[in-house]
């Protein structure tokens, strides 16, 4: 069993990397989503690569398709979810934090809750902040409820209940008690705990992140299974693995037991690629630049890991490049952290109601696409922006797809005349305010977190990536441009590059100066047992393992917590706590009291990755031509180069490199290179 | 002239150089009150200090930050105070800064080669600025003074060294030293950032290109704004007005809307004269409150800077509610009046535009505060949103001119002595409408000590949030204690009360008005309104004309 696969489902194109381990080769394709069934574009770009699948090892999955599994859009119906909870406390799943997701506008929608009002039950059983109790549960009294659901339980549609009590992170006695007159009352049912899913306080998190997993779990469930059957009709016998969006993968036993942790995930797996690259290239400070039809993300990786959240929302909009509070279902799992901002070649350059030229958010997607695709797209896009500029050849995707410059002209044309500009000046100005708005994802992931964009090296990857990113660079005074191997598809190959990971917790939800060494040793030692006891049935070997401590902490009082790796003793941990702080956020306070929140421990079982080699890259570059190409100081004859050079080779710029799936942009003043593991290296001269 | 795409850049660079300006102030701030509430806001200004961007996080600050910043300069001036380069300048009287003691507002002049380019500027709600209750925001004060420290313009940087004992001075007049500090750090490191930000745009298109590219900017938006009043064709007077309350008086807002082609005059003469209670918003939040409204209904992607106000202009005469003269007080004119200044001018504009504006909202951010011996706690609970042309209200959520967070209920319980007994949608108080006004809010807490004091700061609770066209108005708001005996004492919207071991307080927050005709509404809707408890059975049929 010598290759290795990775899938990558997302909203317009599936993308698929196959690596043979033995020859060394890695092939690639792209096929079009079918969001009614995945399962079917992932099968049919699977057999157009696997010759034979009894030689697979790994099948790893990853998507984006969380929010359409969610809605029921992917063919899946969402199960009946039942909520108990307190009584008195029903509607805290739908007051949310009592914010409105946007400031102006007067007819925003709040998420639809996911549990319907009359299916919240308030239940009689409280315990005070400590875990005493001060009610029990009437066991007859959910019962009750459990009986009057259980009816439409179905083996194929089984109903789902989901069990949220206040303070059970701390003591969930309650919760499990229902569990088990759950299923004593009705066995086929599922039931998904919060003190399970995510023991931590702050009920709305906790109830939210506890109801995606119940929504999620038949799902996901029902979806892998169908995936993992069709594998197995074509003689696979290797392992499914399911990327999470925490950035490791893991079973598909340990997936549907927190799916909330694997609906995102398609994105994350691009900085995870950027991260195995960065450590590979001795790189410590990387930002991941993904340009695709609609978006551009950016993502920071610090020192070979990217940055993680757990400040997100499944199905949330953003403002900025940012997640807007209360735009969509809070899940508190830790999140590739990724600012993501409506640019992508398909979004679309108009006029306000002020005379001025804007970008996005509307994006012409796939379908009808860019004007230039001569499939219906009346508007500009930042595609027909780059085509007109000479940037883009006249035949996209390896020459398949053909595009058309006089379309792309007449949709600038009509914005040109309202401006006052010529068509070419025009296009330029699209380009230019696309690059500003990306710049700003680019820098939001560098500055939140206290760092100097200047320090960075920029790695630029998804379709449009490499075509602006020397630019964005440049605005952004970054170090140096890097275009890594198969950057139309590198997310995917970044799936081939994944650990596993888990992410264990305990609350602590203590002042740091009541907390004993011993009691942390306790719980970090259960945590441990259970990390090993996952990894174990995960079949990762004992030598293979990595398990780190930690502590979330934040100062008495505040908001946010930080996550310090624990230093064995409180007294070193909190200290650690204090320099994190400063470094972070530019102070500490040394002086006031810590609060340490949750125990937690990182479980990374290490995988093999494969070796990638430049001589292995097939595509040995030659000059083909030359065009004009405008850059900032007008048009310049630009040398037209199509596949990658050897090593040692160096192209001065301006330059137009074009790869099988995506095309670089050289200005004027910039070199670029290939190092030994296939990565593009774009720097100013002399510097 | 410059070019068109270099003023797009340079505009975007602003709006982003007020952005970063942002997330610096969140970052590094000390109290939860900026962390987590997001309650401050930063901006670019031109030179003379009119606005060319502002990143905001609350509406109640909205365009506010032109009004403090042309006040601060004209004092500095008539005080033959100069701003040199390396200065930053700390005010916080609302009478100059434009909203309430707590915000304390920081300016910095952006110097080139000599040459100022611009200021830079930021507003923060500090946690407490001292006075006469702990958070400064007191119910029952009858003067400025006893609101706080009031901070005229004053250097607190000069050739960019802190001041140290214009910081101790500060410190010493407040409760938490230690939150003031840290986030007055906070304030100047966000200013660096922005100055850093305006060097380097300086730099690359030079000084001059920057000084014309800010007209450019404020122009725009008068463009911008002018062409959106072009397309309404709504020109007319409209008038509207509604009440405020105090004590056993109702204090009225009357506004006058006079929408031309190219301008809008917002004229509020007529309004109530102003108050020996915390009551009046001083000219910043009538403006801010203004701004809002209009831009939430002409258009909400409406770029806002000087230019908007160069096309809108706001008329208050002085001593009334809405432009008073000092020292009367001002805290609650941020929180209460803001609310009741935005539904003026929405009633207004509903009358101009009855498709585009909602029946009326909670109207109140229901302040409440708590504390006991050495704790004490604060916080806004939503309400419902009126009914919309084509859409219910939302029920229970913050509405208009203030969005903040809940704070969980377990870490309530945690740190305070106080059990919840319920935080639920207040049925049936949404006004009956073809499209329902929101339900309020209810909360329901018992004291678990004695010698607790609680303070609500309220509204609506005599007036009701009206409804449009055939929509009824909502419940009005219900502030009660239920004593350990069983007893319960109703509370006015404006009270302060000591609680002992036992007593439960009970808030309910009023339902937004709702819009149309209830009986129109679709009997499917009644009935799943009926099936999740939004409405009783006896309130659909005297209301909905529902038939069961």
């Amino acid at each position: 069993m010598v290759i290795r696969v990775g899938v990558d489902v997302g909203g317009t194109f599936t993308d698929i990397v196959v690596f043979n381990e033995k020859t060394g080769v890695l092939a690639s394709l792209k096929v079009l989503t079918t969001p009614r069934r995945p399962v079917e574009a992932i099968m049919r770009g699977l057999d157009e690569l696997v010759k034979n699948y009894g030689e697979v090892r790994t099948v790893i999955h990853a998507t984006t398709l969380g929010t359409n599994l969610f809605f029921g859009q992917a063919g899946i119906e969402p199960p009946e979810v039942v909520l108990l909870t307190n009584r008195g406390l029903e509607d805290v799943i739908e007051i949310g934090r009592q914010n409105r997701p946007e400031l102006y506008n007067l007819f925003f929608d709040r998420p639809r809750p996911l549990v319907p009002r009359d299916k919240r039950y308030g239940v009689k059983g409280r315990l005070d902040p400590s875990g005493k109790e001060l009610e029990p549960i009437d066991p007859r009294e959910i019962k009750s409820i459990v009986e009057k659901y259980c009816k439409h339980s179905r083996r194929e549609k089984p109903i789902v209940f989901a069990v949220s009590l206040l303070h059970s992170y701390r003591n969930p006695v309650h919760e499990i008690k229902i569990k088990q007159i759950i299923r004593d009352t009705c066995p086929g049912s599922i039931t998904v705990l919060s003190s399970e899913a995510d023991p931590q306080p702050m009920e709305y998190e906790r109830t939210s992140t506890t109801i995606v997993n119940a929504v999620l779990k038949p799902v996901l469930s029902k979806y892998l299974e169908e995936l993992l059957g069709e594998l197995q009709r074509r003689e696979f016998h290797g392992q499914l693995l399911v990327m999470q969006s925490s950035g490791g993968v893991a079973s598909v036993e340990e997936a549907v037991e927190k799916p909330a942790a694997f609906i995102e995930s398609g994105p994350s797996a691009g900085a995870v690629a950027v991260a195995y690259f960065s450590r590979l290239q001795g790189i410590s400070k990387a930002l991941g630049f993904d340009m695709g039809g609609t978006t551009a993300k950016a993502s920071s990786i610090i020192g070979g890991e990217p940055e993680v959240t757990t400040l997100y929302e499944v199905g949330g909009k953003m403002h900025m490049g940012r997640l807007v509070r209360g735009s969509g279902y809070p899940v508190r799992y830790p999140y590739i952290d990724l600012a993501e901002v409506s640019a992508g070649g398909g979004t679309i350059a108009w006029i306000d109601a002020g005379g001025a030229l804007r970008v996005g958010p509307v994006s012409a997607g796939a379908d009808p696409g860019p004007a230039c695709y001569a499939r219906g797209g009346r508007e500009a896009t930042i595609t027909d922006a780059n085509l007109v500029l000479g940037r883009l050849p006249e035949k996209l995707a390896g020459g398949r797809v053909p595009i058309r410059r006089d379309l792309a002209e007449e949709a600038i044309k009509k914005l040109s005349d309202q401006l006052g500009l010529d068509v070419v000046e025009t296009a330029w100005a699209i380009i230019k305010l696309a690059n500003t708005v990306m710049a700003k994802a680019l820098r939001l992931v560098s500055i939140e977190k206290g760092h100097d964009p200047r320090e960075f090296s920029l790695y630029a990857f998804g379709g449009a990536g490499p075509l602006h990113a020397v630019e964005l660079g440049e605005e952004l005074g970054v170090k140096e441009t890097i275009v890594p191997p198969e950057p139309g598809v590198f997310s995917a190959l970044g799936l081939l590059f994944t650990d596993y990971k888990h992410y264990l917790h305990a609350p602590v939800v203590k002042r740091a100066d009541k907390v004993a060494d011993r009691e942390l040793e306790e719980i970090f030692e259960e945590l441990e047992e259970k990390a090993h006891r996952i990894l174990e049935s995960e079949g990762v070997r004992v030598n293979k393992r990595i398990l780190r401590r930690f502590i979330e902490a934040k100062y008495w009082g505040q908001g946010y917590t930080l996550r310090v790796p624990y230093m064995d003793s409180v007294e070193a941990t909190t200290k650690a706590f204090h320099e994190l702080h400063r470094a972070r956020y530019g102070f500490s306070s040394p002086e006031e009291p810590v609060e340490y929140v949750i125990a937690a421990v990182e479980a990374i079982g290490a995988t093999e990755k494969p070796v990638l080699h430049v001589e292995k890259i097939k595509l040995r570059g030659r000059i083909v031509g030359e065009r004009e190409v405008f850059f900032e100081k007008g048009w310049e004859k630009t040398t037209i180069y199509q596949g990658y050079p050897q090593i040692g080779e160096e192209l001065v710029g301006p330059v137009v490199v074009e790869l099988p799936d995506s095309t670089v942009l050289v200005p004027p003043g910039y070199v670029l290179s290939i190092d030994k593991f296939g990565s593009l290296h774009i720097v100013g001269r002399g510097g | 002239m410059v070019d068109k795409i270099t003023v797009e850049v340079i505009k975007n660079a602003a709006i982003y150089a007020s952005e970063e300006m942002g997330i610096v102030l969140r970052n590094t701030a000390y109290s939860p009150n900026i962390k987590d509430r997001l309650d401050h806001s930063c901006a670019v200004l031109t030179p003379d200090g009119r606005l060319v961007a502002q990143a905001e996080h609350i509406p109640v600050h909205i365009g506010s930050m032109s009004v403090g910043a042309f006040n601060t300069l004209r004092y500095l001036e008539e005080e033959g105070e100069v701003l040199r380069e390396g200065d930053v300048v700390v005010v916080n009287d609302p009478y100059i800064a434009g909203t309430h003691l707590n915000d304390i507002t920081m300016i910095k002049p952006v110097y080139v080669d000599g040459d100022i380019v611009a200021l830079v500027a930021n507003k923060a709600h500090h946690v407490d600025v001292g006075g006469s209750v702990p958070g400064s925001l007191g119910g029952d004060v009858r003067e400025l003074i006893q609101e706080g420290i009031v901070i005229p313009p004053t250097k607190i940087m000069e050739k960019n060294e802190l001041k140290k004992d214009v910081v101790r001075l500060l410190e010493s007049n407040v409760r938490t030293p230690h939150y003031l500090r840290g986030d007055l750090k906070a304030q100047i490191a966000a200013l660096n950032v922005g100055e850093k930000r305006i060097l380097e745009l300086a730099r690359k298109y030079g000084v001059k290109t920057l000084l014309e590219a800010w007209e450019d900017i404020i122009d725009y938006t008068s463009r911008y704004t002018t062409s959106i009043l072009e397309e309404l064709g709504v020109e007319g007077s409209y008038i509207f007005e509604d009440y405020m309350e105090w004590e056993e008086e109702l204090i009225n807002i009357k506004l006058k809307l006079d929408i031309k082609k190219n301008n809008i005059i917002a004229d509020y003469t007529g309004t109530h004269r102003q108050v020996d209670a915390p009551i009046n918003a001083v000219y910043g939040v009538t403006v801010a409150a203004t701004t809002y409204a209009l831009k939430s209904v002409l258009d909400p992607e409406m770029p806002i800077n000087y230019g908007f106000l160069e096309v809108v202009d706001i008329r208050v005469p002085l001593g009334t509610l809405l432009n008073p003269k000092k020292p009367a007080p001002v805290s609650g004119g941020n929180v209460e009046t803001s609310q009741r200044i935005a539904d003026v001018v929405l009633g207004a504009l509903a009358k101009a535009l009855p498709d585009r504006v909602p029946a009326a909202a909670a109207g109140t951010m229901n302040n409440i505060a708590i504390g006991g011996r050495g704790w004490a706690f604060y916080e806004t609970i939503g309400g419902g949103m009126g009914g919309r042309p084509g859409k219910d209200g939302v029920d229970a959520i913050h509405v208009h001119m203030t969005n903040t967070l809940n704070t969980p209920i377990e870490v309530l319980e945690t740190e305070y002595p106080i059990r919840f007994l319920e935080y639920s949608i207040r049925p049936a108080s949404g006004g009956p409408g073809k499209y329902r006004g929101g339900n309020g809010m209810r909360r329901i807490f018992k004291v678990l000590e004695d010698g607790v004091t609680l303070t609500v700061t309220g509204e609506r609770k005599k007036t009701r949030p009206w409804g449009l066209r055939g929509g009824k108005p909502g419940t009005p708001a219900r502030y009660a204690v239920i004593k350990n005996d069983g007893r319960v004492i109703e509370l006015p919207s404006k009270a302060r009360i000591l609680l002992e071991v036992g007593d439960t307080v009970v808030i309910e927050t009023p339902g937004g008005g709702g819009y149309g005709d209830p009986c129109e509404r679709p009997r499917e809707l009644v009935e799943k309104d009926l099936r999740e408890g939004r409405i009783t059975l006896e309130q659909a049929v005297r209301e909905y004309c529902y038939n069961p």
